[in-house]
């Protein structure tokens, strides 16, 4: 049997020999193409609005939506941290629904390597780190789903302590300009935060699944959830939902989750019972 | 091929993918950084020896000599693992001092973490430095998985 750790290594070595691959053709490409880089940027079908597929992720999750080359993302997301279950409406009302109370914040750029892969890196307030690379392995073009393979790792105090890699595929439909739908299976490695020495299960296996749904103009109603199928287990699985308004190269997010983790190896620590307003504003450079 | 600077951060953040780890034992062990959940590591670090924040050693009333003053239980090694897992608390009828896979259940534990329900004292007596939490979670795990002589 494969070591976890094996797996890993031979499927990130799977990834990267296939970006270097892409960019040695695409580099190939460039050098026989006597078009200016210009004009070829205005070719370039990733610089088209996506009507099925506004932003690069869901809630947390991501999507398949494609960066263009050379092309730049930022995201800001905000989970408040006063559950919104605590105390009664007046005591809600009188917090704003949260919104005086502390968040957990995040910041995340992105950049488009070659075609079809991005990368980025994502910082939380709790002083965690996410690096990581996504590329887009078939295309809906021609085939009936499009699949990302997605690796990332986690790590807490600013990338120092603990560390967390993650591996999944995304796997999409978009259906005609008004909604996309979404799996995403993972694995996640260390989701349990204690030594591994003192636990059963020190990695989880989720279940991502997602739809973002065009319901007036240019408003989305989105919603995701990431069932842990086997391993660590702890908490409630990780169900959120919001609404969406995007506006040029801007989508500002309105959301409601069952905790306030936002990376996979958050979520993959499961939620709890209580429900937390969150938004996410992102922001396209292209 | 050139490789530009965007493709190595990607490899660096696929390399970094393949290199996970864990929060260490050793920061959990606390003043026992050596502390392992099996059997020969807690004889060696908890009941051999004393520890930095100046806990005493378990040996130090449990031993082959001192057996009338505790509990008729002696902790040193050879004999420890025989005195312990599965065998009767001599002061708490019905009470077991390890039950393989069952911490909750082991009345070591309960002595440990001085419970209600124990008889005597919470250990060590010396009225502290007790094991700190880390500490009792390691032998904790080593009861969970089975409280095999490792």
């Amino acid at each position: 049997m494969i070591a976890p750790h094996r797996l890993l290594m031979l499927a990130s070595v799977a990834l990267v020999v296939s970006s270097l691959s892409a960019s040695a053709q695409t580099a190939t490409t460039s050098a026989a193409n006597t078009t200016s880089a210009s004009a070829a940027q205005d070719d370039d079908p990733d610089m088209d609005p996506n009507r099925a597929q506004p932003d690069f992720t869901l809630l947390s999750l991501p999507t398949n939506l494609r960066l263009p080359r050379h092309k730049a993302a930022f995201r800001v997301t905000h989970r408040f941290g006063r559950p919104l279950g605590q105390g009664d409406f007046g005591d809600l009302a009188a917090d704003l629904f949260g919104l005086d109370s502390g968040a957990q914040i995040g910041l995340e750029f992105r950049y488009g390597l070659i075609r079809g892969g991005q990368i980025g890196f994502y910082r939380t307030s709790n002083r965690t780190i996410n690096f990581f690379g996504q590329y887009e392995v078939l295309s809906q073009k021609r085939f009936p789903v499009a699949i990302s393979a997605v690796a990332g790792v986690d790590g807490t105090n600013n990338f120092q302590d603990s560390y967390s890699p993650a591996l999944s595929a995304v796997i999409s439909r978009e259906i005609g300009e008004r909604a996309a739908i979404y799996l995403q299976p993972a694995w996640v490695n260390n989701a349990n935060p204690q030594p591994k020495e003192l636990v059963d299960d020190n990695d989880s296996v989720l279940l991502g699944v997602g739809a973002r749904v065009n319901v007036h103009g240019r408003t989305y109603v989105v919603i995701e959830t990431a069932p842990r199928v086997s391993g660590f287990d702890d908490g409630d699985h990780h169900v959120s939902f919001g609404i969406e308004q995007q506006a040029g190269g801007h989508v500002f997010q309105l959301n409601f989750s069952n905790g306030i983790g936002t990376t996979l190896a958050q979520i993959a620590r499961g939620g709890n019972s209580d429900w937390y307003l969150g938004f996410n504003i992102s922001r396209k450079f292209y | 091929m050139k490789v530009s600077a965007p493709t190595i951060i990607c490899v660096l953040t696929l390399a970094l993918t393949a290199a996970g780890c864990d929060e260490k034992l050793a920061d959990v062990a606390g003043p026992t950084p050596n502390l392992q959940p099996t059997f020969a590591s807690i004889q060696r670090e908890i009941f051999n020896a004393a520890d930095s924040s100046g806990r005493a050693a378990c040996t130090q009333c449990h031993n082959a000599g001192n057996r009338n003053n505790a509990a008729g239980m002696s902790l040193t090694e050879g004999v420890a693992y025989s005195e312990l897992v599965g065998v009767p608390s001599s002061r708490k009828p019905g009470a077991v001092r390890v039950i393989p896979g069952d911490p909750n259940g082991s009345y070591l534990i309960h002595k440990l973490e001085g419970r209600s329900d124990i008889v005597g004292q919470r250990m060590p007596r010396t009225g502290g430095p007790y094991l700190t939490e880390g500490q009792i979670r390691i032998i904790r795990r080593w009861i969970e998985l089975g409280a095999r002589n490792d």
